[in-house]
C-alpha cells in the first residue's frame, strides 16, 4: 500500500546535499500523511457518493440532523480521545450515560423548577464513576480495559436500579428544553459539542496538560523522569471521560424527555471508532482532537447518508465494521514505517 | 571447507557483520571442541552476543561459514541449528512462566499416548530423571513462575541438553543470579562437559572464567584478539586482550577543576538503595565529573535512579547544593537541580512520538506556562536556544525525535535540561547507541558543562570514557563502591587494570586506596 501511494506521487529528483529540502512537499511526508489519514479521504469519498445518489442529504436540514446525532457521540469521543491518547481505553461510556441520564431524570422530577440541579448531579455522577476507573487504573494500576468493563457491567446495572428496573417518564417539559432548544439558529447540544471540541482542541494543543498527556502516553518512563506526575495525568483522563459522558448523559435524557436504563448502551464502540477513525493509535501519543472530530462526523454522515438511501440497518453495521479494522490495519502499518 | 576433526564440533570461518555502516564482527574464526568449556569474553559491545545469535542461527551473517561436525549449518535459521543440535540459552530467559517444569522441558515435544492425549504421567517421569541426572533437586510439577533466576536457567540448560544439544552456548548466565546459584550452574556445566558437550559461556567476569573456563577466547572491537587455553594464561593477559591499549583521541581534556571547589554539589551519607548489597557514601564537588565503573549489574544504574528519585531508597541522606532532599521523586530532584540522562533512551530518555520542542520542554514546562498556559514564544525560544548550545543537526523544532539519528537524539535528551539551571548532572552510559563522531561532541559537551560548574556523575560501561573524562572514578560492585581512583591513578597505565579488578571481585592484592569512603 505504501508503494501504490508513492508511485501515484509526482517523482522527485533524489535530493543533492547542497539543495535545500521543501518540509511541506517532501514526497514522504506526503505520503506518509496520505497513508495516515487514508481512511479520511476514503470517506471523503463516501460524501461525495451520498451528494450525488440523494437530493436530501446536501440540505441544511439535514447537516443540522447530522450535527444533532453528533452531539451525544462527539463529547463522549473527546474523553476517549484523551483515554486512548495515554494508551488506555474507556469501555464505560455507555453506562456512565445511561448511569447519569437516569440519575438527571430522577432530579428533575423531584424538583421540576430546579432543571440545574439535575445538571449538576449527572455531571456529579459522571465525574465520580470516572474517578473510580481513574482510581483503579493510576492508582490500583487495574489494566484500563478491565477496569472500565467493570464500570461498563456494574453501571448499567447501576441505570437499572436507578428506575426500579424501567424507564422514568413523566418528566418535567423545563427538563426537554435543555437539549430541544435552538440558540443563534443551532440546537444547544450542538453548540455544546462545537465549544467542546474547540476547548479540548486547544488545551491538547496549547497548555502543558496536553502536552502532558502526549508524553505519558507516547512514554510513561520518560515521562516520569521528565518530572511529569504520571499517575495524576492518568487519574485526570479518566474523570474527564467520566464529566463529558455525564453531560452526554444529560443532553439524551433531554432530548427524549424521559430516562430510559439503556441510553447510551453501546455507544462507547462508536466513540473508539470514531478516535481510531480519527487517526489516533490504540498504543498512545499519537492522535489529534481534530482528528477525532472528523473521525465522528464521518461515521454520523455514513450512518445519515446509508438511511436516506434505505440502506438496511444490518448492511450499515458491515460497513462500519469493516471502516474500523481498516483504519486500525493502517494505523498499524503506519507504525511499522516508522521503526 | 576445512577437513572434520572428530574433536571439533562447531567451527566457524571468517564470519563478518556489520549493522549498518559499523562492523561488530570482523572475520571471527573460531572452533569449538566437545568437552570443552570455552569461556568467550569481552567488554560491553565486543560483539559476544552477535556471535552467539549467529551461531544460533537468529542473525544472519554477511559473509563466512560455520560447521557442525561437519554439517554446513544454513545461516539465519534456529530450527536448522537446534536440529544440527546447537542450543542458546539466552540472557533473557524465555521459559514459559505459568507452565510446569515438566511442560517447559517438553513443550513442543511433548510425550503424547496412542489416543494423541498428553501422557503427563510419562512426562513428569522422564523429567524428575532427566532433573536427577543433573543432581538439581525439583519436582517437575512446579511452577516455573515460582522458580528463582539461577534454577529456572538450570531448567533451561536441562530441557536444551536433553533435545540432543551437542553444543550449548550459555549468554551471560550469570547476569542474574545470586552467588549461591552460580554454584549450581557451575555443576550442570560440567556435568555437561563430563558428557563431551562442547560449551560457550560469555562472561566478563574473571572469578568466572577462573572457575569454568578450559579455554578463553577474547572479541574486541569485533576481531578475535586472544584464543588460548586458561592454563596458559593470566589474569593480566586477558584482562589487557579485553581493553587493548588504544588510546583514542576521542576525549578533550579534562577541564581543571575550580581553585575552591566549595561545599559538595551532591552528597550521599550511607544511602541504602533499594536492591544493593549496602550503604553508599560519595560527595562530588562543582566542576568535578565522577565516573562511575563497575560491570554490568553492579548497581551503576541503581544509585543514579535512586538519587533521581525513581528508585527507593531504605535508609541515608542525600543532600543536593547543600540542602537535604526530603521528597524522593523525579519532580523534586528537578526542582533541586538535578538533571537526569537515563541509559535507555528509547525507553526512558526522550518521548520519540513528541516533537524537539516539546521533548525539549517537557522537564521544565512550569517555565513556559501561565496558569497552564504555554507561551510558545518562550518555549520556541529556550528550547532552541538549548538545542543550539548542543549543536543539534535538525530540520526544525518541529521535527518528531524518532527521526533523528541516535547522536542527535541523545543531545535532546540532554540539552533539554539546559533551558534553566542545573547542578548536578547524571548521566548513565551517556554514548550507548551514539556513532563515533556524535560521540566526541558529546564529550565536549559533558566536560563544558561540568567547567561551567555542574557536578557530574556518570555511569558508563566504557572504560576509555571513565578514564578519558572523569577526575575521579569510583568502581561498584553488587550496589556498593569497592574503590576509587582519583587523577594520577587514572592517568597511570595500570589503571584499567585496577578498575577491572576491583569490578570483578578480583582485588585480592589490594591497592592503596585514595578515597576510603563508602568501602563498607
Amino acid at each position: 500500500m505504501t508503494t501504490t501511494i508513492s508511485k501515484l506521487l509526482p517523482k522527485r529528483t533524489p535530493d543533492s546535499n547542497g539543495t535545500k529540502r521543501s518540509r511541506i512537499f517532501n514526497k514522504h511526508w506526503v505520503a506518509g500523511q496520505l497513508f495516515r489519514h487514508s481512511m479520511l479521504v476514503v470517506m471523503l469519498f463516501v460524501i461525495v457518493f451520498f451528494l450525488w445518489r440523494s437530493a436530501r442529504f446536501g440540505t441544511a436540514d439535514n447537516m443540522q440532523t447530522i450535527l444533532v446525532a453528533a452531539a451525544p457521540f462527539a463529547l463522549i469521543a473527546l474523553g476517549q480521545t484523551l483515554v486512548i491518547l495515554t494508551g488506555g481505553i474507556d469501555l464505560s461510556v455507555g453506562s456512565i450515560i445511561a448511569m447519569s441520564g437516569m440519575t438527571a431524570a430522577l432530579v428533575a422530577k423531584a424538583n421540576p423548577d430546579q432543571v440545574w440541579l439535575a445538571v449538576i448531579a449527572a455531571l456529579i455522577v459522571g465525574l465520580a464513576a470516572g474517578a473510580i476507573n481513574g482510581f483503579l487504573v493510576s492508582v490500583l494500576q487495574v489494566p484500563p480495559f478491565i477496569a472500565t468493563l467493570g464500570m461498563l457491567t456494574a453501571g448499567s446495572g447501576v441505570a437499572f436500579a436507578l428506575g426500579n428496573g424501567a424507564p422514568i417518564n413523566g418528566l418535567p417539559t423545563e427538563f426537554g428544553k435543555i437539549a430541544n432548544t435552538q440558540v443563534l439558529g443551532l440546537p444547544i447540544p450542538v453548540i455544546i459539542m462545537i465549544i467542546g471540541i474547540v476547548v479540548m482542541a486547544v488545551i491538547m494543543k496549547r497548555t502543558s496538560y496536553g502536552l502532558r498527556v502526549y508524553a505519558v502516553g507516547g512514554n510513561p518512563m520518560a515521562a516520569l523522569i521528565a518530572g511529569v506526575k504520571t499517575q495524576r495525568i492518568l487519574f485526570s483522563v479518566y474523570a474527564i471521560s467520566g464529566i463529558l459522558a455525564g453531560l452526554s448523559g444529560v443532553l439524551l435524557a433531554s432530548r427524549v424527555i424521559s430516562g430510559p436504563p439503556t441510553l447510551g448502551e453501546g455507544y462507547e464502540l462508536d466513540a473508539i471508532a470514531a478516535v481510531v477513525i480519527g487517526g489516533a493509535s490504540l498504543l498512545g501519543g499519537r492522535g489529534t482532537v481534530w482528528g477525532t472530530a472528523l473521525g465522528l462526523l464521518l461515521i454520523q454522515t455514513l450512518n445519515n447518508g446509508l438511511d436516506i438511501l434505505t440502506v438496511p440497518a444490518y448492511w450499515q453495521s458491515i460497513i462500519k465494521g469493516i471502516l474500523i479494522v481498516a483504519a486500525v490495519t493502517v494505523d498499524v502499518w503506519s507504525a511499522k514505517r516508522r521503526t | 571447507m576445512a577437513e572434520h576433526n572428530p574433536d571439533v564440533a562447531l567451527s566457524c570461518r571468517g564470519i563478518t557483520k556489520s549493522f549498518g555502516s559499523s562492523p561488530v564482527l570482523k572475520s571471527i574464526s573460531l572452533d569449538l571442541e566437545l568437552g570443552t568449556v570455552t569461556a568467550l569474553s569481552g567488554e560491553n559491545g565486543a560483539g559476544k552476543s552477535t556471535l552467539m545469535k549467529i551461531i544460533s542461527g537468529q542473525v544472519r551473517p554477511d559473509s563466512g561459514e560455520i560447521t557442525v561436525r561437519g554439517h554446513q549449518l544454513p545461516f539465519g535459521n534456529p530450527r536448522a541449528a537446534h536440529k544440527l543440535g546447537v542450543a542458546i540459552v539466552p540472557q533473557e530467559l524465555a521459559s514459559i512462566q505459568d507452565m510446569a517444569v515438566y511442560e517447559n522441558i517438553f513443550v513442543g515435544r511433548e510425550i503424547r499416548k496412542k489416543s494423541g492425549l498428553l501422557d503427563r504421567r510419562a512426562m513428569i517421569a522422564e523429567a524428575h530423571t532427566l532433573l536427577q541426572s543433573f543432581d538439581v533437586d525439583i519436582a517437575p510439577q512446579t511452577l516455573m513462575r515460582k522458580l528463582p533466576v539461577g534454577l529456572k536457567q538450570i531448567v533451561e540448560i536441562v530441557k536444551n541438553s536433553s533435545t540432543g544439544a551437542r553444543v550449548l552456548l550459555l549468554d551471560e548466565p550469570t547476569s542474574a543470579i545470586s552467588d549461591r546459584e552460580v554454584a549450581g550452574l557451575y555443576k550442570v556445566v560440567r556435568h555437561l562437559r563430563d558428557q563431551g558437550v562442547a560449551m560457550v559461556y560469555t562472561t566478563h567476569k574473571m572469578e568466572e572464567i577462573q572457575a569454568i573456563a578450559d579455554r578463553v577466547v577474547v572479541l574486541r572491537d569485533g576481531n578475535l584478539v586472544m584464543d588460548q587455553p586458561l592454563a596458559s594464561i593470566s589474569d593480566d593477559d586477558i584482562v589487557t586482550a579485553m581493553i587493548g591499549r588504544e588510546l583514542e583521541t576521542l576525549f578533550p581534556p579534562t577541564p581543571t577543576r575550580p581553585a575552591d571547589p566549595g561545599e559538595p554539589l551532591l552528597q550521599l551519607d550511607d544511602v541504602l538503595v533499594d536492591g544493593a548489597g549496602g550503604p553508599v557514601s560519595l560527595a562530588v564537588g562543582r566542576g568535578e565529573i565522577v565516573g562511575l565503573a563497575g560491570l554490568v549489574g553492579a548497581g551503576r544504574t541503581e544509585l543514579l535512579e535512586a538519587v533521581f528519585g525513581t528508585r527507593k531508597i531504605h535508609s541515608g541522606h542525600l543532600h543536593v547544593n547543600g540542602k537535604q532532599m526530603k521528597k524522593h521523586h523525579p519532580v523534586a530532584a528537578i526542582q533541586a537541580g538535578i538533571a537526569l540522562i537515563p541509559e535507555d533512551r528509547k525507553h526512558s530518555g526522550a518521548v520519540l512520538s513528541m516533537s524537539i520542542l516539546d521533548n525539549g520542554s517537557l522537564p521544565r514546562l512550569s517555565n513556559y506556562t501561565v496558569a497552564g498556559w504555554l507561551n510558545r514564544g518562550k518555549q520556541n525560544a529556550e528550547v532552541s536556544a538549548a538545542m543550539k548550545s548542543v549543536n543539534l543537526k535538525s530540520r526544525g523544532l518541529s521535527q518528531p525525535v524518532e527521526t533523528l539519528s541516535g547522536g542527535n537524539q541523545q543531545k535532546v535528551v540532554l540539552a533539554r535540561w539546559l533551558t534553566d539551571k542545573v547542578d548536578v548532572l547524571l548521566l548513565d552510559e551517556p554514548t550507548r547507541g551514539v556513532d563515533v563522531g556524535a560521540r566526541s561532541e558529546i564529550y565536549r559537551i559533558i566536560v563544558d558543562l561540568a567547567a561551567s560548574g555542574m557536578a557530574v556523575l556518570m555511569a558508563s560501561s566504557d572504560m576509555q570514557e571513565i578514564l578519558g573524562l572523569s577526575h575521579r572514578a569510583i568502581v561498584m560492585r553488587e550496589g556498593q563502591i569497592v574503590g576509587t581512583l582519583d587523577r594520577d591513578s587514572l592517568t597511570k597505565e595500570t589503571a584499567q587494570e585496577e578498575i577491572f579488578k576491583y569490578a570483578s571481585g578480583l582485588g585480592s592484592t589490594p591497592a592503596p586506596l585514595s578515597h576510603t569512603e563508602g568501602v563498607a
